[in-house]
């Protein structure tokens, strides 16, 4: 491990606190449980002379659920979030993929909130101060090149967040708290499509909740990610499926969202022409190609992009046929 | 009556002696050694993977408060390395710099961040020359020397034909040719080095605790960069989180923290990340294999003519001897006559690699044993049956000298095919699945060490006191292995003793005798028989004070571990009172055995370098392994591998089990997934996340059975057995998706996206068949 630097620790016990410490003091950072942060920090990636743990923060730890569905507080544990029946039951997905998050240990200490606000990631900018130091660093951090596509003024850092997607098809909603109050809004609004500069939070503001609706419970979903090893990984392509079905088996609603293989996680457009279809092998070979088209890998893993870009589509088309049954 | 009998200890299942000490935390690694005002060091290493050096300015550090010493390529200029004959690395870099990462300075520090920030304040300047990552750009035409007496950057060429090739490849029906590349490998042991340094100012002695599978050979190095008397020099060893070779020779690290404590005239703790841990590398060098093959219709090889070009680095460290084990062993499985084999050792601008576990043998092994899976599918032979006409009649030597007296090749292909269900499985398995078998080999310690000093192979000492207790001291370094448990054993099975009455004190050069280290699986064959030679020695001086408390002849003494008696209606003597009996006049005892191996094992004078490879014994083993591919994502799954390893003699089958199993997961970390990946000699998969050992979710069952063929010469007749059962997985791996799929991956690791491109390849090349 590289060395830990200095910084002082923050510990709030409301949100309102946690804002004033993250805004009162010179480049502060949000903690929650640490597992990518902390390695960040560690390598030099982020240097924040203030730590704000929001972990002693009491309302932001609950699943609950009413006739308007499920809110489940931002520092509730990705393994919560995974053995936790209601989501089981009615948003498979969104339990599947807290399952997919890192390893076990990870899973213990990993929260939503910070799987939702997951740095970007690239094989050029994950690595120790020395390493990108001889590199002369990247347009992401300290740099003005970018090595994944030398000459080009975009990052192409990935989201690698296993969470967002599955959230995504449940088309969620985030509460984000500010200086301002709390205002509520899409899920997808919470990014843009810039590896430099994913999120649209403005400094300060904090992610304490996440709302599935009602309407949409019990709608079969599934998520699965590509990667080397069954377990530890970040997705190098990650899909999640929300399908529902009428009586007589034609597609009544459908959304899929990718994760891994653009610098936000990506709801696919263009699936309208389904609604009403049957799934037959053509519709579905469509969806693949549809998905394999709006995927952009680029060469920030180790891993060929060519393939996070097969595998995505395969993987998208292999859980629509599971779904339709 | 009870019935007196000596205790039991070898082929007794036994947990490792130093066990409850890991197991509990108890256990002190080097890290955990923090002495009272110890200074912690840092490493300042090039940003360039080659380079002339201009300027190197630590001023600026020096001049920081808390800083207490700096050294830089200036204050070493002897270099080191483990082989004699190619000692050319320093410490720290002197002219040019030749890797990303090469140390270049040292500072001791009152704390990390002093030490950090005195790093920030040094100043490189340097002349950027054209740096070579691959074999082919170091071995190209115009590409400039790394090292003066190196020309045209080849560390070593071997060129040598045993037999004659050229006919016996005429007389084959069938000849096949492949080349392979194995990309290089690390071992990621758990423990990243790590070294503390207590210089003594006032007397000029330096002790030094290191992360180190060879003590004896940092304690050489040590004397030999520090310019210091070895007897001013104590080094000792500390628990270890494994090494799989990759402490197989003094390095920097070791070097460093003692030269910096010195001039600190202070105690220095030097324990560097996993990134640094990487870049010191040592593991397996990247290796491309063309293999030719000739065979008769009746499956007998008639000729083997292979190329191995290794992509070793800016230094040789074990380079030479990796290149000729890569020739040499070829041997050793099968029956064959003729051979030709041109290896190239090759200097690049990488981190340099070392003697990982399966030293040399890997790449050529899996190399032989795929392509001897196509010649049987294509002579419509199986694999199994294949291998059965090719098989070595023990005692024999090999074409090239290796003396093999125990061959258990037959019995471990005989139980992987019962075991596996093989002749069912094979060809017969649902698409997607698939079966393959493969076989290797390795030795029992290397006949012929690097250093070699004229002293015996091993020694051991056995110190007999008054309490009735003995220590067992040895320098062979405890690694995880279990070598502390088998000398136990040994020790133990001798004297007829439970192992309880035995205490170990291992790698401390001021207790222990000697010895060459923990590498080419020589601990159990070469210690354990100086340990039953120890035991024996023992056990007369027992005998003979027993007869004379007995009154009668030695050869009378009947030795019952806690009794010893004259005559089985004797009453005899407790063990104790024969201990007391034999310090009467001499006092505390130590007894010492020794083992040296025969000239017979120490290889061939047929070719230069032909000592590498000899061995006094040679373990085999076969492999079954079952996998299902994800027609999707092309995601290989191991369902389940058999394996069996011919051990000679299991002297404690729990720790053979386990060595087997652990061989096998380190065989297959490197055939699906394990792979150094550089970005301009930079090292992009320095960490545990992005070097992708295998996780538990990979981890298949493994069932191991144990083969015993009782090696004549081996300790009970025990072999090696922790490292033979590692390059048997790949070739067995890659046959089973062969026969999964019908197309056969040739290039490492078997990932998914490699897999995917052969599968699309294959079904583009089918549809246009049909088309």
């Amino acid at each position: 491990m590289e060395l830990m630097p200095n910084f002082q620790l923050h510990r709030p016990e409301t949100v309102g606190d946690a804002i004033k410490a993250r805004t009162d003091n010179e480049e502060a950072l949000y903690v929650a449980g640490g597992t990518d942060m902390l390695v960040n920090v560690r390598r030099g990636i982020e240097q924040p002379q203030n730590l704000v743990d929001l972990s002693a923060i009491s309302g932001m730890k609950s699943i609950t659920e009413d006739s308007d569905g499920l809110h489940i507080g931002a520092s509730v544990t990705l393994k919560e979030i995974h053995d936790h029946e209601a989501l089981v039951k009615n948003y498979t997905a969104i339990s599947q993929s807290a399952k997919a998050v890192a390893g076990a240990t990870h899973q213990m200490y990993g929260t939503l909130g910070g799987n939702l606000c997951l740095d970007t990631r690239c094989l050029f900018y994950n690595q120790s101060e020395w390493w990108r130091q001889s590199n002369d660093y990247c347009l992401k951090e300290r740099g003005d090149t970018c090595h994944v596509a030398p000459g080009g003024k975009r990052c192409f850092a990935a989201f690698s967040g296993d969470m967002a997607p599955s959230m995504l098809v449940y088309n969620a909603e985030v509460d984000i708290a500010g200086e301002g109050g709390i205002k509520r809004v899409p899920l997808k609004d919470l990014y843009n499509n810039d590896g430099l500069d994913h999120l649209t939070l403005k400094p300060g503001e904090l992610v304490t909740a996440v709302h599935l609706p009602q309407e949409l419970a019990g709608d079969p979903s599934s998520y699965e990610k590509a990667r080397i090893r069954g377990s530890i990984d970040f997705p190098l392509a990650g899909v999640a499926v929300r399908l529902r079905k009428s009586a007589e088996g034609s597609i009544e609603d459908l959304a899929i969202a990718l994760t891994a293989v653009n610098p936000y996680p990506q709801i696919v457009s263009g699936l309208e022409g389904l609604i009403g279809a049957k799934l037959s092998e053509e519709n579905a070979t469509q969806v693949r190609d549809t998905v394999r088209k709006q995927a952009k890998p680029m060469r920030t893993t180790t891993v060929a992009p060519w393939y996070r870009r097969r595998v995505i589509g395969a993987i998208a088309k292999r859980l629509l046929e599971e779904l339709a049954g | 009556m009870n019935e007196i009998k000596p205790t039991q200890s070898i082929g007794v299942p036994q947990p490792l002696v130093d066990g409850p000490e890991k197991v509990s935390g108890k256990a002190l690694y080097s890290s955990d050694f923090i002495p009272n005002n110890c200074l912690v060091g840092r490493i300042f290493r090039s940003p360039v993977a080659h380079a002339e050096i201009i300027k190197l300015d630590v001023s600026g550090a020096e001049a920081l408060p808390g800083v207490h010493g700096i050294i830089t390529g200036e204050d070493c200029d002897e270099p080191y390395g483990v082989l004699p004959i190619a000692r050319f690395e320093y410490p720290m870099a002197r002219d040019k710099v030749r890797y990303r990462g090469e140390p270049l300075a040292c500072v001791a520090a009152a704390d990390v961040e002093t030490a950090q920030k005195a790093i920030d304040l040094i100043k490189f300047e340097y002349k950027e020359l054209p740096a070579y990552f691959t074999s082919s750009d170091a071995m190209s035409k115009d590409a400039i020397d790394l090292h003066d007496h190196r020309p045209g950057n080849i560390e070593r060429e071997v060129d040598y034909e045993i037999g004659d090739v050229d006919s016996a490849l005429k007389d084959a029906d069938l000849v096949l040719e492949e080349t392979f590349n194995c990309p290089e490998i690390c071992q990621v042991q758990t423990e990243p080095h790590a070294a503390i340094a207590e210089y003594d100012a006032e007397r000029d002695y330096m002790t030094v605790r290191a992360s180190t599978q060879v003590p004896f050979y940092v304690h050489i190095m040590l004397a030999k960069t520090l310019k210091m008397n070895q007897s001013k020099i104590r080094v000792i060893k500390p628990h270890i989180g494994g090494g799989f070779g990759c402490r197989t020779e003094c390095l920097n690290i070791e070097l460093m923290c003692a030269l910096v404590a010195r001039k600190a005239k202070g105690t220095v703790r030097l324990v560097v990340s996993r990134e640094e841990t990487f870049i010191t590398h040592r593991g397996r060098p990247e290796t491309d294999v063309k293999m030719k093959i000739g065979v008769k219709k009746d499956g007998t090889i008639t000729a083997v003519d292979f190329q191995v070009i290794q992509r070793g680095g800016g230094f040789s460290g074990y380079g030479v001897v990796t290149i000729l084990y890569a020739g040499s062993l070829v041997f050793g499985v099968y029956n064959f006559e003729n051979a030709r084999y041109k290896g190239l050792r090759v200097l690049t601008n990488t981190p340099p690699p070392g003697a990982m576990r399966g030293h040399g043998t890997v790449g050529v092994r899996y190399a032989f044993e795929a392509l001897i899976d196509e010649l049987s599918n294509q002579l419509k032979m199986d694999p199994i049956e294949f291998r059965r006409r090719n098989f070595l009649s023990a005692p024999t030597f090999t074409a090239n000298d290796l003396m093999i007296n125990s061959y258990g090749l037959p019995e471990c292909l005989d139980w992987v095919e019962k075991k596996s269900d093989w002749k069912s499985k094979r060809g017969n398995l649902a698409p997607y699945r698939g079966i393959g078998v493969a076989a290797s080999h390795y030795l029992s310690g290397a006949s012929k060490s690097v250093n070699w000093t004229g002293e015996p192979h091993a020694t051991i000492h056995l110190k007999l006191d008054w309490d009735a207790s003995i220590t067992l001291l040895t320098g062979a370094p405890e690694i995880g292995q279990g070598s502390t448990t088998v000398i136990t054993q040994c020790v133990a099975e001798v004297l007829g003793l439970d192992m309880t009455r035995i205490q170990s004190i291992t790698s401390d050069s001021k207790v222990t005798p000697k010895d060459n280290g923990a590498y080419s699986s020589r601990i159990t064959f070469m210690v354990g028989n100086a340990a039953i030679n120890a035991a024996n020695n023992l056990k007369q001086v027992l005998i003979e004070a027993a007869a004379k408390k007995l009154d009668c002849k030695p050869e009378d003494v009947e030795c019952l571990g806690e009794v010893y008696r004259a005559a089985s209606q004797d009453e005899g003597m407790t063990f104790e009172e024969v201990v007391l009996a034999a310090l009467e006049g001499t006092g505390t005892l130590t007894v010492k055995g020794n083992y040296d191996t025969i000239p017979e094992s120490h290889g061939t004078k047929k070719y230069r370098g032909g000592a590498i490879g000899g061995s006094m014994a040679y373990a085999y083993s076969a492999q079954v392994v079952e996998v299902t591919i994800d027609p999707e994502t092309a995601q290989v799954t191991v369902d389940k591998v058999w394996v069996a390893q011919d051990v000679g003699k299991a002297l404690n089958p729990l720790s053979c089990e386990g060595q087997i199993q652990g061989s096998v997961w380190m065989g297959m970390g490197q055939a699906i997934s394990e792979e150094t990946v550089y970005h301009n000699g930079l090292g992009v998969s320095g960490s545990m996340l992005d070097y992708r050992v295998p996780s538990i979710i990979e981890s298949p069952p493994i069932e191991v059975g144990i083969i015993e063929s009782i090696d004549p010469h081996g300790p009970f007749g025990a072999k090696e057995a922790g490292e033979t059962s590692l390059s048997s997985f790949i070739p067995a791996l890659t046959n089973a998706v062969a026969d999964a799929i019908g197309v056969r991956p040739i290039d490492l690791p078997v990932t998914p996206d490699k897999l995917m491109e052969l599968m699309e390849k294959r079904e583009s090349g089918q549809k246009a068949g049909a088309e």
